[in-house]
């Protein structure tokens, strides 16, 4: 090798050492802040003499996350769900404290609620639910032969459980913060920038339909990921709470004005496509300034309000050049293609300058005083799949009441409530049975670390510094591991096994023989949940789930042909986004039912948009009464041909709407609706779109634009 | 203030129920420091907050003598 290659090798070698350094340095220093968290938490709860210091330090264990953030949002969580919980375990014992069936099954279908509602959230609301049943069931089964002691018990475990939280939330936000606000920043950053991008570089005109599709999928999982960002941020940052309506805000506009830019696109394809290139290049042309006023350094800090005044000119020119553009036009349908593009392309600059308005307002360094418009993130839930959630907690708790009762088993309790535990745990994620066996193969080996660790190890030590000594070592294996990907789920297992099973107490009790029992106990608990999964198989991830899904997609349509129109337009780009990016996640990049979603997704996307548009003109107007009854049997049409698709449905809505668009062409002073009515038109006539499907055969080319 | 605070007739730890008061009062402040921006005057927000959290409860906890 001669001397100028390694002169070229040292600079790549020494970042390469300085990125895994660093890497390496973040999971050192989050296994540092658990530990003293940890140690921490038992040390001030054993000065309070709690009954219980192993609850309080197993909670830092399960809040530890690398961002503070991420602490500090599951850790109020965690706070509302233990307080839920345990309400209603003395709500419970009070109701059967001498009716042993009766308690068992009041507490398994408590449990089995707050795990079906816990798949209704995506975010530490979720985990809240959960915790609720599992704290009931911590609360109310070791006092089950002393009823009177519930009160005591559910103080206990909260007082345990809050000074955990507060003891981790304060180590994380205190000693070496990695902060989430810099990473919803960046996020935001992003999104504007990627954004503004695209559409100034597709200001040609010619974008594959496949950009799209994935531009549309990116632009889908941003909204959807800074909004799970947002929700974890404002525990972190006072001020990121005051600015929260403004990011909802700013993620709204982000959504409607992505939705209407495809729209558009769609419709310069289809145009370019049928070969009415003059109507395509004028609409191209028309949308010109828009793509020069978007063109400037989008690097520096202040961009965003540099654009508005530019976006503001780029209106006013386009609204200018409108008429004279549609005067170069000779031919009648290209004049009406023409003018369906300009509504929109209107449509679609204000929505920019909105958006772009909302991302200068965040930019500023003050807060502004919260906007009046008030704007939520509407989520598509499916409450079916919650149901079966509920009901495979109820059943597993069912049964291994019954075979506590019926054996008497002095530590069924031990065994009911880790099922408890993991049942509901990961009842919310795609894949449980795998992550279950996962966390419990970690379990058994953290058990079993933590015989060594009690009896080979804390009988050889006095006094709680040695004590810390002597069970770091051992906790900081799985804590490694937990920040490694792959073996995530193993060290969260390894953790609390080993902190569950060492039931760390003012006075340490060593019985090796309860100690293995109690391990076994807890084992047999752990199976029975994963036993569950397999029994009653999650639906999230199913294809049944996705066929679901897909349908409420399609629904999608009927809301927006029929639901109340005062806040829509939120509702609908909401529950649509959060519905394509709960497929999305479920299903693999490139199989056929992500395309299938896709593709639904973009039909339903621009239909659903036009008629929401087009509600909101007709309501504004006053309409002739002749006219109203067509418009809204198109509407009514459309909505059940996307409810149930179907070739029959299909024509019944293209002739529908063709009525409608004939209906409206009589009428001088209703033009304006009619460019809402050739987009939808237009969408249906989509030889490329999923629609295809149904259409009776292939439309001409011609046929496309020559809708009615 | 007594230590044990009784709620409904059952006695809950005084020191229990100051802490989430704190903790209320706590994010009230923290609230109006977001609106007005006053964490921008602090060196390290969070030892910040840690502090006024201490100086509330510690206030708080002097009913209990």
């Amino acid at each position: 090798m001669s001397a100028s290659d390694l002169s070229m090798a040292s600079p790549f070698n020494r970042q390469a050492v300085v990125e895994t350094l660093r890497e390496e340095a973040s999971v050192w220093l989050f296994v540092v802040k658990t530990l003293v968290a940890f140690f921490l938490t038992g040390w001030i709860a054993m000065r309070f003499a709690l009954p219980a210091p192993s609850t309080a330090m197993l909670t830092t264990i399960i809040v530890a996350n690398r961002q503070s953030g991420m602490v500090l949002a599951k850790s109020f969580y965690r706070a509302i769900g233990t307080l839920a919980g345990a309400a209603a375990a003395i709500t419970i014992v009070a109701s059967f404290p001498q009716q042993r069936d009766l308690f068992l099954l009041a507490l398994s279908l408590w449990i089995g609620l707050c795990a079906g509602g816990a798949t209704l959230y995506r975010n530490f609301k979720s985990y809240a639910f959960v915790l609720g049943g599992y704290t009931a069931a911590i609360v109310a089964v070791p006092v089950i032969d002393n009823p009177p002691g519930v009160f005591d018990s559910s103080w206990a475990r909260i007082s345990e459980v809050l000074l955990g939280l507060a003891v981790s939330g304060v180590v994380n936000d205190v000693i070496f913060p990695s902060r989430m606000r810099d990473v919803l920043r960046r996020a935001a950053r992003e999104q504007f920038s990627h954004f503004v991008a695209f559409v100034r570089d597709s200001t040609r005109g010619n974008v594959a339909r496949e950009t799209m599709e994935n531009a549309h999928l990116r632009f889908v999982r941003a909204a959807v990921t800074f909004e799970d960002l947002r929700s974890s941020v404002i525990f972190e940052d006072a001020e990121a709470r005051a600015r929260s309506g403004h990011l909802r805000l700013f993620n709204q506009r982000f959504m409607a004005a992505s939705t209407s830019f495809q729209s558009l696109h769609h419709l310069i394809n289809r145009l370019k496509r049928a070969h009415r290139d003059l109507a395509a290049d004028t609409l191209v042309r028309l949308y010109a300034p828009v793509g020069t006023a978007l063109d400037a350094p989008i690097e520096a800090g202040a961009v965003a309000r540099v654009l508005l005044p530019r976006l503001v000119a780029a209106r006013e020119m386009m609204r200018k050049q409108t008429p004279s553009l549609r005067d170069s036009l000779t031919d009648a349908q290209d004049v009406r293609d023409f003018d369906t593009g300009a509504s929109l392309l209107a449509r679609f600059a204000d929505e920019l300058h909105a958006y772009v308005d909302a991302a200068a307002s965040l930019q500023t360094p003050r807060v502004i005083a919260a906007s009046g418009e008030r704007v939520r993130f509407d989520r598509g839930n499916d409450f079916l799949g919650a149901g079966i959630a509920t009901l495979r907690a109820t059943l597993t708790m069912l049964g291994l009441g019954t075979f506590w009762i019926y054996s008497a088993w002095p530590l069924g309790s031990s065994a009911m409530l880790l099922a408890t535990v993991f049942a509901g745990l990961f009842a919310t994620i795609p894949n449980p049975t795998r992550v279950t066996w996962m966390v419990m193969l970690g379990y058994l080996s953290g058990m079993a670390a933590g015989f060594v660790c009690e009896f080979f190890v804390l009988t050889q030590v006095d006094g709680y510094p040695l004590l810390v000594i002597g069970i770091a070592p051992f906790l900081a294996v799985g804590l490694v591991m937990m920040m490694s990907p792959r073996l995530a789920s193993y060290g969260l297992g390894w953790a609390m096994g080993l902190a569950y099973i060492l039931a760390l107490k003012n006075v340490q009790v060593y019985d090796p023989a309860h100690f293995i029992n109690d391990a076994i106990a807890q084992v047999v608990g752990l199976g029975a949940a994963a036993v569950s999964f397999v029994v009653i198989p999650p639906a999230i991830g199913s294809a049944w789930l996705r066929r679901r899904q897909l349908v409420r997609l399609r629904g999608q349509v009927a809301l927006a042909a029929e639901a109340p129109l005062p806040g829509l337009r939120h509702r609908f780009e909401s529950v649509n986004h959060d519905l394509v990016s709960q497929v999305v996640a479920q299903t693999e990049p490139g199989s056929a039912d992500s395309r299938a979603l896709v593709a639904w997704a973009l039909a339903v996307h621009e239909t659903g948009r036009a008629l929401i548009e087009l509600r909101h003109d007709m309501a504004r107007a006053d309409l002739p009464l002749t006219l109203r009854p067509y418009l809204t049997d198109a509407l009514h049409t459309l909505a059940r041909f996307y409810e149930k698709p179907a070739p029959a449905g299909y024509l019944l809505a293209r002739d529908a709407v063709a009525t409608a668009i004939a209906s409206v062409g009589e009428h001088e002073d209703a033009r304006h609706l009619l460019d809402h009515l050739h987009l939808v038109r237009m969408a249906l006539l989509d030889g490329e779109s999923v629609l295809a499907a149904y259409m009776p055969d292939a439309p001409l080319a011609k046929e496309i634009i020559h809708a009615s | 203030m007594p230590r044990e605070i009784a709620l409904g007739d059952a006695l809950v730890p005084g020191l229990l129920v100051l802490f989430v008061l704190a903790l209320l009062l706590l994010w009230a402040l923290d609230w109006v420091a977001g609106r007005f921006g006053l964490y921008r005057l602090v060196w390290h927000p969070p030892l910040f907050r840690l502090a006024v959290f201490v100086c509330v409860f510690g206030a708080c906890a002097l009913f209990l003598l």
